[in-house]
């Protein structure tokens, strides 16, 4: 139900309606941002627990005890679900998204502030409702973030498939409500709210992929919401939506006539726009970075905008491809394989134009531009798996193995983390107001940067030698053994990227109270949120409503005054 | 200073010159009821799809006699005419006319909740012959019957059937509700209560809204939440854009009704 | 500011695409009951039937067509595009497990 649209007009007084109850944007993305933060560390610590299973199985460890192998499928089921919902979804878009999506396109407010209040606290309270699904009898459920039918539809399939797996669909089921509560007023903020003179094709590269990663949340979590209700259903009224005729521990269930590849089909339907709406926004933020700290305009503007956009359009018709080992109709996946690698295409461009951009600039090698670079780097070494694994042929040896954990984690989770990473050090000053450190920003990202390739890199080669997906216990299997060298490796290089983040929390927390004050435009960027003063003020631009002249990227102008022309510069100042 | 701006940036786009002419030429309420109406239709599409993906393989059962056949059509018209009176409904708003706002809302409602009681008296009625899943509270005539050995043999049929027609019933009272709070504000929040309460105590425990009127309660505390936020008169366009959702509601009848109903119909 | 009564259009013409709509609704109902078609075509004629009653709703009760090209445009190819390729790839599936045999 859409809440009717106007602002508050005043700035809120009182603790409570002022940084809880917030109906500010600004408020409301930081809320987000630490949001993300919070189920961030929860992820990166399930992560660590399994990876400290793998090597070590029967370790017993302080404050969790033994990790049973059961207990290995819900780490890796709660650590896939919140990194994906929690964090690639909500810090991108819902946190940097709603905080600088107004100020970039010059309005003073989100199009419906008590939407996107209530967007927020309904992810908060999905949040809470995954939390729980740890502490209920029988524990977190063991179906993978996947959720995949008849193992997430049976309650008896194992001891987290009771209450556990009610509360996690129910807490997707809440954040789908919410994320498409959120993508709306994206889309009506940038359709409606641009300042004059803020044409679409004057908008950020930013702003695009908010607006393009809204279209692909609208369109795709509705239908992994209706999907969730039926599952609910399956699991607690009975129906067989999803579950054929079954038989767990000797006794057949009370169901039959399900097709579990229907609810793959729903699934991935959402599933693979969502990988999109994690990596979108990043791809927009580098864009902006790249051309910042390049000192040069973006290559290819134009070019970018439409790679983006056909990127969304092909998102939604290649889902198939995360299901070749279904049984799926082989006529239906050859489609799939074509048009999954019709998306290598825009991918290529984007990373041509990137390049080009920073081709004979002026480079600064502040923090924002090193993950800026490192987002380019994993952009393309995480992607160029992609063409293999859409092979049909390819992707059935490949598939349930660890190659696939690489190829994903690269692409989709790395480069986004690096996406919302660069995005962090870029706008902390003006979110902020205080700098962060470059010395260890500049050390946290050479530890991330090469961390993560040593834990990811690797399950290249383990997926090839066909060591497997979701098994807790390699130990145990006399001819995996053989590989346990490289997971040993792998798990070491985990405990030094995890505590790299330690880095980067001190860093965040220190200079949110202690950093150098911020100038208003630190980075000497063109885009709107510049113009403003640091922090923004309420309204975001003190009563007037910017009037904007120039492109987002005008750097390194002939002519100028300075090498870059703000977007609010009056028109005379260059030709255009 | 500030506050002109922010009452016209996201109200109004009446001022000329502080903004650019927004793409979709309505005003933001409207195309952010559009997208999400956009949204909600593929969340009823993926269900149809559902339906039409369990259908396609399964011996079909076509159980609905003439009664329950004019029964659906009965609630068919009821909400064709409650869209009628959503457009004079925002015709009256257009005008200024409060009074006639306010009685055509009313008469929107009148529709609206006749639908829901004889889509629930339906249910009622096979739910009692036997048409049924295993979660619902069965009463005892359930038991046999050809409409329970429907249920047996075809469980997908019940379950497709219940599960549309669920989610297009709790859209239904969601709209309800949404004209009843534009329509009388915070005025309607105790009906909606004494209705819930009621609810709850007046329909007996074997029967499945027993349960179901809690979705009332759901949309009291939603409304409440939003009354409190947003304490307003709503306007012609706050009229214009519940029409908008209610017209929804009623077009995803018009594909639920003949794929549901009219595709298994028993001629005897 | 943006007004919907502007439009040239009188009262009537919703009376009468309610009248469409109730008599497009009996045309159903009486194919319903006739059965004059085999079992598919009759899911086809219900189905344009039903096309053509959504347009009207759309088009007249929701007063898509008085609002701008792009809108129309844009919200309509995004839902329906959705919609067809879901069709094209769901339903091979659907019919191949039919041919397969899985129940």
């Amino acid at each position: 139900m859409a809440t009717p649209a106007s602002v508050h007009a005043h700035a809120p007084q009182g603790f409570i309606r002022k940084y809880i109850f917030s109906l500010d944007h600004k408020v409301i993305g930081i809320q987000y941002f630490f949001l993300a933060l919070t189920a961030v560390f929860v992820g990166m610590f399930l992560s660590l627990l399994m990876r400290i299973h793998l090597i070590w199985p029967t370790a017993s460890l302080p404050l969790v005890g033994t990790i049973q192998p059961e207990t290995y499928l819900s780490l890796l089921t709660m650590h896939g679900t919140i990194m994906v919902f929690f964090v690639l979804t909500t810090a991108p878009q819902g946190g940097f998204g709603n905080y600088f999506l107004p100020i970039q396109i010059g309005a003073p407010d989100m199009a419906f502030p008590v939407l996107n209040m209530l967007s927020f606290w309904t992810t908060f309270v999905g949040f809470v409702v995954i939390i729980c699904a740890f502490f209920v009898t029988g524990g977190a459920p063991l179906h993978g973030w996947t959720g995949y039918a008849p193992l997430s539809a049976l309650p008896s399939a194992g001891p987290g498939e009771q209450l556990g797996a009610d509360l996690w669909i129910t807490s997707i089921a809440i954040f789908c409500i919410a994320s498409l509560l959120g993508a709306l007023n994206f889309l009506t903020t940038t359709l409606d709210m641009r300042a004059k003179g803020m044409t679409m094709m004057r908008m950020p590269l930013t702003c695009w992929s908010w607006f393009i990663t809204a279209i692909l949340g609208l369109l795709a979590f509705g239908v992994l919401l209706s999907a969730g209700i039926l599952l609910l259903m399956d699991r607690n009224l009975g129906t067989s939506f999803y579950v054929p005729l079954v038989v767990v521990n000797g006794q057949v269930m009370g169901h039959k006539g399900g097709s579990p590849l229907l609810w793959q089909h729903l699934f991935w339907f959402f599933g693979h726009p969502e990988v999109y709406i994690a990596i979108l926004p990043g791809m927009g933020v580098t864009s902006q970075i790249l051309s910042t700290f390049s000192r040069k305009p973006i290559f290819g503007y134009r070019a970018m905008v439409y790679a983006m956009l056909s990127i969304g359009f092909f998102g939604f018709m290649v889902w198939g491809h995360h299901m070749f080992m279904s049984g799926m109709s082989p006529y239906s996946a050859f489609a799939f394989s074509i048009l999954t690698m019709c998306i290598g295409v825009p991918s290529a461009i984007k990373t041509f134009n990137w390049l080009g951009t920073m081709y004979k600039g002026r480079i600064r090698f502040s923090t924002p531009m090193l993950y800026a670079i490192g987002f380019v780097s994993l952009f393309v070494s995480g992607g160029l798996s992609g063409p293999f694994l859409a092979q049909p042929v390819l992707d059935i040896q490949l598939h349930d193995t660890y190659f696939v954990v690489g190829h994903f984690h690269l692409i989709m989770g790395v480069a986004a983390i690096f996406g919302i990473f660069a995005a962090t050090y870029y706008w902390f000053p003006k979110m902020f107001g205080r700098m962060m450190n470059e010395t260890w920003g500049k050390l946290h990202f050479f530890l991330t940067l090469a961390g993560t390739y040593a834990i990811f890199m690797p399950m290249h080669y383990l997926g090839m030698a066909g060591q497997t997906r979701r098994y807790s216990q390699f130990t145990e299997v006399a001819y995996q053994t053989k590989l346990l060298p490289l997971q040993t490796f792998m798990t070491y290089a985990a405990f030094i990227t995890i505590a790299a983040q330690l880095i980067f929390v001190i860093n965040l927390f220190w200079s949110m109270f202690k950093g150098p004050k911020a100038s208003d435009n630190p980075w000497e960027s063109t885009t709107l949120e510049w113009t403003t003063s640091t922090p923004p003020p309420h309204d975001n631009f003190g009563g007037v409503t910017p009037v904007v002249h120039h492109g987002p990227y005008e750097y390194g102008v002939p002519g100028a005054a300075k090498d870059y022309v703000m977007q609010t510069d009056p028109a005379t100042s260059t030709a255009h | 200073m500030s506050n002109a701006t922010l009452e016209h940036g996201a109200v109004e786009h009446g001022m000329p010159g502080a903004y650019e002419a927004p793409l979709f030429g309505a005003y933001s309420k409207k195309v952010g009821m559009w997208l999400f109406l956009a949204s909600d239709s593929l969340t009823f599409g993926a269900l149809l799809f559902a339906f039409s993906y369990n259908r396609i393989y399964t011996a079909w059962p076509t159980p609905f006699h003439a009664a329950s056949i004019a029964n659906a059509t009965i609630m068919t018209a009821c909400l064709l005419s409650s869209s009628l009176t959503m457009v004079m409904a925002v015709f009256a708003a257009q005008r200024g006319d409060r009074a006639w706002t306010r009685n055509w809302l009313l008469a929107t409602m009148v529709f609206g909740t006749a639908f829901i009681v004889l889509h629930g008296m339906e249910w009622t009625k096979l739910i009692g012959e036997g048409l049924t899943i295993p979660g619902f509270p069965k009463p005892a005539s359930a038991a046999a019957g050809e409409l329970a050995d429907v249920s047996k043999n075809v469980p997908q049929f019940p379950a497709t059937f219940f599960g549309l027609t669920a989610m297009h019933m709790l859209h239904v009272t969601i709209g309800v509700i949404y004209l009843g709070v534009v329509a009388f504000r915070k005025w309607f929040l105790p009906v909606l209560g004494v209705l819930w309460i009621a609810g709850y105590f007046l329909i007996p425990s074997d029967n499945v809204f027993h349960y179901g009127v809690h979705a009332l309660g759901l949309g009291l505390l939603v409304a409440a939440i939003i009354l409190f936020l947003k304490p307003k008169d709503y306007d012609a366009h706050d009229v214009e854009v519940a029409g908008l959702y209610w017209h929804f509601v009623d077009l995803v009848w018009m594909f639920i009704f003949p794929l549901v109903y009219l595709m298994s119909t028993r001629i005897s | 500011m943006h007004d919907v009564a502007k439009h040239d259009d009188s009262k009537a013409q919703y009376f009468w695409v309610w009248g469409a709509l109730l008599v497009l609704t009996a045309v159903e109902v009486v194919l319903g009951y006739k059965q004059i078609f085999e079992p598919v075509r009759m899911l086809e004629a219900l189905l344009v039937l039903s096309v053509i009653k959504s347009a009207l709703i759309i088009g007249y009760f929701m007063h898509l067509k008085f609002e701008t090209a792009i809108m129309r445009w844009l919200l309509v190819t995004a839902v329906v595009g959705c919609f067809i390729i879901m069709y094209f790839f769901f339903f091979p599936d659907a019919g191949r497990i039919l041919n397969l045999g899985v129940h």
